[in-house]
């Protein structure tokens, strides 16, 4: 799809250069000519050593090349996975290219695994928030690390699941909760489960 | 310590750094000393917040934050002229002496077959009719003919900057194939190579055989000191990628194919650019028919000279600080 974007872009640019040298002659044609090879070769180099590290077509839907340590890709490394897009695109219409993205793990092309880059989502995914506010709660017995770490992500995704699905998860943890006697204590288990994490959190009553 | 007092404790800094990378990454002026320190801060807090099993908001926050300055930090800035200029004057000449046996071999590849069809097509008819067609002879044979339609004509200048155009298009381009057909076990280049070897070799061996080598060969002789040169290092450069991994020696066949293209990548750069002067030369030197031959033939001289000496003695001694 980026690439698809790109080609878009890229096409736009012959076009413009086309149309706009197209009118001086041979002395325009010669130009017309080192844009077009400008366009074909550098044109993602050029854009992959920017800040934002991504073609125009790339960057629109939010990805973006790094190296595989995650620093923003050197111009070797550039020029590498850049050039290579040649034997990529055999046999035709990026065959190997295509075969080496379903061979290995992390979905790179050729060039990329020469260049030892990655193609990655440029914006983190958050799938956790804070848990919400809730009584503080001491939980029936001294908790694992483990098991801590289980109960907070699992307040931390209480505005992502459906009330029932949340539901369902808390009765898991049950045999944390503290015994009905202790004063206080909401009926309801999601709430009870809420007040542990943020007894866990650090909150006291 | 809980979570809600590690956030206490260090939420400010946090926030101050965040604010600091912002305008950081709007190329505004900022503290370096005073981000470094909070970078490693930052670091540090996220290692402890990942060790001690802290809720996962606050481990993603802390990750976004030491990702977002690792890139700022560790981006490269030295694009500079300068850099260029050792580019040009050290590394590129010792990166192409380092892999002299790659060059040798791409040498070889282009050199024998050129040199071998030369003999055939100047011996006889037979050899080029076999490789080309008719038709293209002919084209040949008129673009290098007596008279005012031939290549080497005076032209006007606006032609000139067309044919800069073509051969940027299409000369530089080749020698990119070149390099990246090189990946498919280096029989990408090698095919290149040979391919064009033999049909330089059979065009110059048929011109000079039908005694049209007086406009040939001045023509020729000038721009090929870099563009010859060229199409060797990028088929030496592909090789060196194809051969890297089919032999990886004692390193993973992924990691040798790695090492292999960041040894091939200098070798592209001078093949690079090689073929851009090379296209300069073509266009507005070599075409210009208005300079005697012995000129020429001087001028090519020294070239040839310039680019061997490039390659074989620049950057030799004294490793520059870099």
């Amino acid at each position: 799809m980026a690439f698809l974007l790109d080609l878009l872009i890229r096409f736009g640019i012959d076009l413009a250069l086309v149309l706009l040298l197209g009118a001086w002659g041979r002395f325009g044609s010669g130009f017309i000519m080192i844009g077009v090879f400008s366009v074909e070769w550098l044109y993602p180099i050029v854009f992959e050593l920017r800040k934002g590290g991504a073609t125009p077509g790339k960057r629109a839907l939010g990805l973006r090349v790094v190296m595989d340590t995650g620093l923003p890709v050197t111009p070797a490394a550039s020029f590498i996975r850049n050039l290579l897009r040649v034997a990529d695109f055999l046999p035709l219409a990026y065959g190997i290219g295509i075969v080496s993205l379903l061979l290995n793990r992390e979905c790179k092309r050729l060039g990329d695994l020469a260049a030892g880059t990655l193609v990655v989502h440029a914006r983190p995914v958050v799938l956790h928030d804070a848990p919400p506010v809730a009584t503080p709660l001491a939980p029936g017995r001294p908790l694992h690390a483990r098991e801590q770490a289980a109960i907070l992500s699992w307040a931390g995704r209480a505005k992502r699941l459906t009330p029932a699905r949340f539901e369902e998860l808390a009765r898991l943890a049950a045999p944390a909760l503290p015994p009905e006697s202790t004063p206080g204590r909401p009926r309801d288990l999601t709430a009870q489960l809420l007040g542990v994490a943020q007894w866990l959190m650090g909150r006291r009553p | 310590m809980t979570p809600v007092r590690f956030e206490a404790d260090h939420a400010a800094t946090w926030d101050e750094f965040d604010a600091q990378l912002k305008l950081a990454r709007q190329g505004k002026a900022v503290d370096g000393a005073l981000l470094a320190a909070r970078y490693r801060r930052v670091c540090e807090n996220l290692a402890l917040a990942r060790s001690r099993d802290y809720p996962m908001h606050l481990v993603a926050r802390l990750e976004a934050l030491a990702q977002e300055a690792h890139e700022l930090i560790y981006r490269r800035q030295d694009y500079g002229l300068r850099r260029l200029g050792t580019l040009l004057r050290h590394e590129l000449p010792c990166a192409v002496r380092g892999q002299g046996r790659y060059v040798l071999w791409a040498l070889a590849l282009f050199g024998l077959p050129l040199l071998l069809s030369y003999l055939l097509a100047h011996h006889g008819p037979d050899f080029a009719l076999r490789l080309m067609d008719a038709a293209q002879l002919r084209r040949y044979e008129s673009m290098y003919a007596d008279g005012k339609n031939a290549l080497g004509r005076v032209r006007e200048a606006d032609g000139d900057w067309q044919m800069f155009g073509f051969y940027i298009l299409n000369n530089v381009g080749i020698g990119f194939r070149c390099f990246g057909a090189g990946i498919l076990a280096g029989v990408g280049s090698a095919l290149v190579m040979v391919y064009n070897g033999l049909a330089i070799g059979a065009v110059a061996g048929h011109l000079t055989r039908v005694g049209l080598g007086h406009n040939f060969w001045p023509f020729v002789v000038t721009h090929s000191a870099f563009e010859l040169t060229g199409i060797v290092l990028a088929g030496a450069a592909g090789l060196r990628i194809g051969v890297g991994w089919l032999a990886p020696g004692r390193m993973t066949r992924l990691d040798a194919l790695r090492n292999a293209a960041l040894a091939a990548v200098p070798l592209v750069y001078a093949a690079f650019f090689l073929l851009l002067v090379a296209a300069a030369f073509e266009a507005f030197w070599s075409s210009a028919a208005w300079i005697a031959p012995s000129v020429k033939y001087g001028v090519a001289a020294l070239c040839w000279a310039l680019v061997l000496g490039w390659l074989l003695l620049l950057g030799r001694g004294g490793s520059h600080a870099r």
